[in-house]
């Protein structure tokens, strides 16, 4: 178990800071994986926890810092990528004129562990038969073998590992990560960087995703697998304008890769190979494929106050616990907001200006009123909008648009359908049908959401009753007044939003309880559990509570 | 034990290490060989006689096995910071500083050992590369020989060798009858210091390279050091050395004042070695540059967090 506390890194000469506030867990019986491309600080990261460098935070190696522990390499094996003031031995697993045999035994007088350990470890990384050369004949897949015997010599329970497979040869790579998994199964704990999100899905139990120096994602793999890596099919041939055609009319997403070249995702191989044969298309190619995803950004937002000005390495460093915490999760919502905006264009009539409607649900009851005097269009919006009968089937044809798509977007768009009919009520609209309709469907949204963030329910809350609005044909006037008034209320809600949702995970009934409407243009942190909005509002939270 | 048993091997398994001893011997050897072969006087001096037996070259700053122990001292150090082989096992300082006191022993008995076999080899050399007619000092006093062979080598390390290799043993005589045992001893530790100072200086530049260039330059300046340390404590510092400061004396600074700092009088008479090498202010000189690089490297390292 590896617990990783506010692992901060300021470079003396100023300039943003290496790494902020990493807080994570790698426990045991997993592979941990540190993923980030170059100089997002995942080896700053693996250094900082050994105390190689000078930081802040905490690490902690089942309850000691790695400097407090009695015989580190015995609860330790610790493999870095080279020191880096020696850059041109990077790759070495030591002395170039050393035999491997005889620099596993050196190390072993230096554990303090029998010389025929050093035999066993040769055994088992694959190098005994080539123990008698001198290392200088190494590859570097046998240089890093070598380097992970040297860390296995203690019989460490945990691995600390920096990118192991790196440069490494396919076969090196999957004796690598075969070794690991192996170890994690066993129950050690394995903590390995990485650059490719490929192989910290093959790898990792869990992934942590740094973006320069701000950890941007911390999830398990499965859910890793789903935000940053699609499956798609590729498909080649002369006909591809045809086939392009038909795979849309079969709701599948096509994406052209040059001419003769086709991104289908949405529906398998099989189901396009079946389309083309039956409709005499030539196909050239027809592979399944793996699509990475970009990494979500770190939001700078909220250390604003450190990047942008000429700052002292306190103001930068100066951990907000909060706020960085709430950019990382922030962060990790920024993939699936991007997701979340595409889903709700594609839910086709799903329009952009629902604050008209939602503003007074949001607002307390006076505000709402005052404002539901000041704009008769929104409000008149609703009871001109379609029959209530209309108005769910209008929401309810999103979620079956969604399907084929991610369980997420079902869900969310299944919860956004049951806030819109919320808020229906909550205003005071013709909600009868809607009323009666949404119990059920809030059952499904109840089964499916044990994980979904409250986020994008608010979001897509937004966006759905959009559709109303639209639907209801608002004047332009009002709906244009609502835009210029969004970015702003956007910025406020995002953080708003994040904080909520790191309150629900660590507390989650009181928060959710305490949860301010949706579209409250206020930043959330300041919202006090007594301030809960009366009045129309009520239901909702109530609702909210229930859930 | 274990840093030390880790240290042993590491030296051990280095094909450098090996290499770069036979150099010193081999060296040591051919210039003990050509000097001997130069010697034109028709007895030969203790001074002249330590001079051979040690290989010294002028204008060199240190003898070839001293410049060899430090060299090993520096790359004792040089080698873990560039090809550690535990990336992080030496991040607490109690560890580093045992790790450190390990390179020190065994870079010190190595470079004793190294001495040694040198002074060996050259005696070995000298005897067979004397051209004839040429007379030792210690040679025409054959009764006291075998006794001062015996107290010389009891007093340099292993005594048993006067009982295996006797006609090793005799050649090194040829400087016992002038106080030379101290003489050596004082190259002894000289080399043996060099090896330190290696060590210290590759730890306070956590390089090899500059550890060995750094030991080169340091004789001179401390060759100065200790004149002016002389000068102002009185004690009676040969002119002569001051002559010749900054540089040239500094083979006559290693070794040569333990005969009273002059090739001259020591050729003329015997002089009383004892007192030279017991002297506090000469022990204080060749043995503080190694305490203060000891302090210092001990302090650098509580700021450091690796080797």
């Amino acid at each position: 178990m590896i617990q990783i506390t506010g692992l901060t890194k300021v470079h003396r000469g100023g300039g943003p800071p290496v790494l902020l506030d990493l807080t994570f867990e790698a426990r045991p019986g997993a592979v941990t994986a540190l993923l980030g491309p170059e100089g997002a600080g995942k080896s700053t990261a693996l250094r900082l926890m050994l105390e190689l460098e000078r930081g802040r935070g905490v690490t902690l190696f089942a309850g000691r810092t790695y400097r407090r522990l009695r015989r580190p390499e015995r609860e330790v094996g610790v493999l870095l990528s080279g020191p880096v003031d020696a850059p041109g031995a990077a790759d070495l697993a030591g002395h170039p004129g050393r035999k491997a045999r005889g620099h596993l035994r050196m190390l072993a007088a230096a554990v303090g562990v029998p010389a025929r350990r050093a035999d066993e470890l040769l055994e088992r990384t694959r190098l005994a038969a080539v123990a008698e050369q001198r290392l200088r004949a190494y590859s570097p897949g046998m240089h890093r073998r070598l380097a992970l015997a040297a860390a296995l010599l203690g019989e460490p329970g945990t691995l600390l590992l920096d990118a192991p497979t790196e440069g490494l040869s396919p076969r090196n790579v999957e004796w690598f990560h075969a070794f690991l998994r192996s170890f994690a199964a066993d129950g050690g704990t394995v903590l390995v960087t990485t650059r490719t999100p490929q192989e910290a899905s093959q790898l990792a139990d869990r992934v942590v995703t740094l973006d320069r120096g701000r950890m941007a994602a911390d999830e398990s793999v499965t859910e890793f697998r789903r935000t940053r890596l699609s499956p798609e099919v590729a498909v080649r041939g002369p006909q591809m304008a045809r086939l392009a055609d038909l795979l849309a009319g079969q709701g599948a997403q096509v994406r052209r890769d040059g001419g003769t070249e086709l991104a289908v995702s949405g529906v398998g191989r099989t189901e396009i190979g079946e389309l083309a044969y039956r409709h005499g298309i030539l196909l050239h190619e027809l592979a399944d494929r793996v699509v990475e995803r970009p990494a979500p950004r770190a939001d700078l937002r909220v250390v604003a106050s450190g990047p942008g000005r000429p700052r002292t390495p306190e103001a930068a460093a100066a951990p907000v616990p909060e706020d960085a915490r709430a950019a990382t999760t922030e962060q990790a919502e920024q993939a699936e907001r991007a997701e979340r905006a595409e889903r709700a264009e594609r839910a086709g009539q799903v329009g952009q200006h629902d604050r008209t409607v939602a503003m007074p649900v949001a607002r307390p009851r006076a505000l709402a009123a005052a404002a539901r005097d000041a704009e008769p269009a929104p409000t008149l919006a609703l009871p001109v909008a379609p029959p209530p009968a209309g108005g769910s089937s209008a929401l309810t044809a999103p979620v079956a648009s969604a399907a084929p798509g991610p369980r997420r977007g079902a869900r969310a768009v299944t919860r956004r359908a049951v806030e819109a009919a919320e808020a229906v009520e909550a205003v005071g609209g013709p909600g009868e049908a809607a009323g009666t309709a949404w119990p059920g469907r809030r059952g499904g949204g109840r089964r499916e959401d044990e994980t979904s963030p409250v986020v994008a329910v608010d979001r897509l809350f937004r966006d759905g009753l959009t559709g109303l609005a639209r639907s209801a044909q608002a004047p332009a006037a009002a709906s244009k007044a609502e835009a210029h008034e969004r970015p702003g209320e956007a910025a406020d809600g995002l953080l708003g939003d994040d904080t909520v949702r790191l309150g629900r995970v660590t507390r989650p009934q009181p928060d959710r309880a305490d949860r301010p409407a949706p579209d409250r243009p206020v930043p959330h942190r300041s919202a006090s559990p007594g301030a809960a909005p009366a009045g129309p509002v009520v239901p909702v939270t109530s609702d909210l509570r229930s859930e | 034990m274990r840093v030390l048993a880790y240290e042993l091997r590491r030296v051990r398994g280095l094909r450098s290490t090996w290499l770069l001893l036979g150099l010193v011997v081999v060296c040591d050897a051919v210039v003990a060989g050509v000097l001997a072969g130069q010697v034109g006087d028709r007895t030969l001096g203790g001074a002249a006689a330590v001079r051979l037996l040690t290989a010294a070259v002028p204008l060199v700053p240190l003898p070839f096995a001293a410049l060899g122990a430090g060299v090993l001292g520096a790359l004792a150090y040089g080698h873990e910071v560039r090809h550690r082989g535990l990336a992080a096992s030496q991040v607490s300082y109690p560890r580093r500083v045992r790790l450190l006191t390990a390179k020190l022993a065994v870079t010190g008995a190595l470079a004793a050992l190294l001495a040694l076999v040198t002074l060996l080899i050259d005696a070995v050399t000298v005897h067979f590369a004397l051209p004839a007619g040429v007379t030792v000092a210690a040679w025409s006093d054959p009764a006291a020989l075998s006794a001062r062979v015996a107290e010389a080598l009891a007093q340099s390390g292993p005594g048993g060798l006067v009982d295996v290799l006797p006609p090793v043993a005799a050649p090194l005589a040829l400087v016992a009858g002038q106080g030379a045992p101290a003489a050596l001893l004082a190259f002894v530790l000289l080399v043996v210091v060099a090896g330190w100072t290696g060590v210290l200086t590759a730890a306070l530049t956590r390089s090899a390279t500059a550890g060995v260039l750094l030991l080169c330059a340091l004789p001179p300046l401390l060759e100065s050091a200790v004149a002016l340390v002389l000068r102002q404590s009185g004690t009676p510092w040969p002119a002569r050395a001051a002559e010749l400061l900054p540089f040239p004396s500094g083979i006559e600074w290693a070794y040569g004042w333990v005969y009273g700092g002059d090739g001259r009088v020591a050729g003329g008479g015997v002089l009383s070695a004892a007192p030279a090498l017991t002297d506090p202010a000469l022990l204080a000189a060749a043995v503080a540059p190694v305490l203060v690089l000891l302090l210092v490297t001990l302090v650098v390292q509580a700021r450091r967090r690796a080797l």
